[in-house]
């Protein structure tokens, strides 16, 4: 009986609870009390997991510029000993056609010496871009080395671009004249074998670097004692 | 709650009577994007196990409390968090591995499989049934995902998990590396499947 | 490079060279589920491409002003509570995939709102599709590609901007209705075929799919020859 009437009590008058009880916030209580819990989920996987994240990308670059200065076989050499390249990195702004360009260099020292220089470019390539480093040695007279970071070119064919057995042949190549990609067997010092199939990919290549080169040669050599 | 299936039979369902991906046609999209190679079909199916069981056991622990109108949110909200954690956890760990799959780890938010497993099972079943289930499912997605793997990497490289299997004189099918592989080969295996399945 | 050279490459490349269905795989379950008839397919297009767009723009103005790494807004709101250099390092970049996700559900249910009250013609004609978008996976990977575009960059003045953003939207929705429109008007042609029993239904559909992939690879490199042209070396 008693019951009865107080459920009709609260029936009759739709009161202050009642009220409280239909606000979409306190509707919402499982999905903030959930976002509260994840929020912190994230932000402890955010704390311990980002400076590795963070290392992750710097490593991809940094890990390969003393291989792109020295050569595989003295790199290893000199990680075996111990004896570490200093690497400073640096951004070159290039004008270009009233038109900035930056380009993110390395410098790299050896008892206070520059040892060469590593530069991350990007191009065009036949599908997608092309993103790669090129070592140069101090006086940017030759190439030392190149490193294919990205590519999307077609599988079986154009990406035949990263394997060493193909990068190796721009090693040791003045950077006086211009690279040329020729199908049937490069012969002078500024020609490259085009891959079988993928002369597109290789130009492409061959002119990224080319441009990347033209780029920064003045700056470089002129800008060494202004760059910090 | 008697009609419903108790946990080793969703195990067992998940598999292959009820394989997401070949009778449930769910997640097709990571299964014609990342199979070109088994190394990140394996990295897939691990992720995707990942958000499934996650996101199975929390909405099974809180199926009591969900309101209808915001079962969906919850959900999302579930899937998005886990996803994000496993997408940290593989760029801190297998660096290479995540610019592989770029996109396609974010995608799993959008993956059909968990949104509806979270609804069919976890959100009216216990923890120790949805846990069996999400172990079923992923289970039989990647088994779904590596037999289109193993099938595009050899014939597209002649390699299996990057090892030399076919000789070398193999004129690679580059075909089956690129996209139309993927749905040439989903298509005869789904055929396959669809063939033996009405013999028996 | 000149702006509209970029615009146009970035359009080329989202509608036909990087079609996001025959190239990407997002965005299949409509291609399979909704691709019957070809009023039906157009329909859908037309919502995807109408959504992708507004979702676009959100998550172009959510990146860029909140998101990313010393964005603007939370840079400002964050100078309340700590030091400016603290503040002006905030990187919230870890919360855009849930930030996305809602953007991009809440905008669906808006649009589909408005598009009822204001528009019952155009309601009656792809309302219904509306609803499944959500789950699309073509509208998170469009918002998933303009981040990338503009958090993952290595100097911040190469970052897309609004145009480019929507550019790559807009013509990734027409991409996809491209995709799905010939995909119909096969399927319609193929009821009148004698198809396998065992090929019937999606297999079919996917090997169709494969073949028109093959078709669309025709156009790899049409943007590379395009810009070498446009720009010399």
């Amino acid at each position: 009986m008693m019951m009865e009437s107080r459920t009709r009590e609260i029936k009759d008058s739709p009161g202050m609870w009642e009220r409280i009880k239909k606000n979409s916030l306190v509707q919402g209580w499982l999905v903030l009390l959930l976002a509260l819990f994840f929020g912190s989920a994230l932000a402890s996987v955010q704390l311990s997991l980002g400076p590795k994240i963070e290392m992750n990308k710097l490593n991809e670059t940094l890990s390969k510029v003393p291989e792109l200065v020295l050569g595989a076989s003295r790199a290893h050499e000199m990680e075996a000993k111990n004896q570490e390249l200093g690497i400073e990195p640096m951004t070159i702004e290039v004008n270009k056609n009233n038109k900035r360009v930056l380009y993110n260099v390395y410098k790299t020292t050896y008892n206070g010496e520059i040892n060469g220089w590593v530069a991350k470019t990007s191009g065009q390539g036949y599908a997608g871009s092309i993103e790669l480093l090129l070592g140069l040695d101090p006086g940017m007279e030759l190439i030392t080395g190149l490193f294919i970071l990205d590519q999307k070119e077609t599988p079986g064919l154009g990406n035949k671009i990263v394997t060493e057995q193909w990068r190796k042949q721009f090693i040791n190549k003045p950077t006086k004249n211009r690279l040329i990609v020729v199908k049937d067997g490069a012969d002078a010092v500024n020609e490259i074998d085009a891959i079988t199939g993928a002369t597109i990919s290789s130009k492409s290549v061959s002119n990224i670097m080319n441009t990347a080169i033209s780029d920064l040669k003045g700056q470089l050599i002129s800008g060494q004692s202004s760059n910090r | 709650m008697a009609d419903q299936p108790t946990a080793t039979e969703r195990f067992i369902q998940g598999v292959l009577p009820e394989n997401p991906v070949y009778r449930q046609l769910l997640g097709l999209c990571p299964v014609l994007a990342v199979s070109n190679n088994m190394k990140a079909a394996v990295t897939m199916a691990a992720s995707v196990t990942f958000v499934l069981l996650c996101a199975n056991v929390v909405t099974s622990l809180i199926r009591n409390l969900l309101k209808p109108h915001l079962r969906i949110v919850v959900f999302t909200l579930t899937i998005a968090t886990f996803v994000t954690i496993a997408d940290r956890i593989l760029a801190a760990y297998l660096y290479q591995m995540s610019k592989t799959l770029g996109p396609y780890i974010p995608l799993i938010i959008v993956n059909c499989i968990i949104i509806c497993r979270c609804e069919v099972c976890a959100s009216k079943q216990s923890v120790f049934t949805a846990a069996s289930d999400a172990i079923g499912q992923s289970l039989g997605f990647a088994l779904a995902l590596s037999s289109i793997a193993a099938i595009r990497e050899i014939l597209g490289t002649g390699m299996f998990f990057e090892l030399r299997v076919l000789p070398a004189a193999w004129p690679d099918w580059v075909i089956m590396a690129l996209p139309p592989g993927a749905f040439l080969t989903f298509g005869v295996m789904l055929a396959a499947i669809n063939w033996i399945s009405s013999n028996k | 490079m000149s702006y509209l050279t970029d615009i146009f490459l970035i359009a080329l490349g989202a509608a036909l060279i990087n079609n996001f269905v025959l190239y990407y795989f997002v965005g299949i379950c409509p291609f399979v589920g909704v691709s019957r008839r070809v009023e039906m397919a157009f329909g859908m297009g037309c919502a995807v491409t109408f959504v992708i767009t507004i979702a676009a723009f959100l998550c172009w103005v959510i990146t860029t002003f909140i998101l990313m790494p010393g964005a603007p807004l939370s840079k400002w709101v964050a100078g309340f509570f700590v030091s400016a250099d603290v503040a002006a390092g905030i990187d919230l970049t870890i919360l855009s995939y849930i930030v996305y996700i809602f953007a991009i559900s809440s905008s669906v249910q808006f649009v589909e709102m408005y598009v009822r009250k204001f528009f019952p013609v155009l309601y009656s004609s792809f309302g219904v599709f509306l609803p499944l978008i959500t789950t699309n996976c073509a509208i998170l990977f469009a918002c998933l590609t303009i981040m990338s575009n503009i958090v993952g960059v290595d100097n911040p003045a190469d970052a897309w901007d609004l145009g480019r953003s929507l550019t790559l939207a807009i013509f990734g929705g027409v991409g996809f209705t491209i995709a799905i429109v010939i995909m119909a008007g096969i399927r319609e042609d193929l009821e009148l075929c004698d198809i396998p029993k065992p090929f019937q239904g999606v297999a079919i559909t996917l090997i169709v799919g494969g073949i028109l992939a093959m078709a669309f690879m025709g156009f790899t490199g049409v943007d590379s020859g395009l810009r070498n042209a446009m720009i010399p070396m």
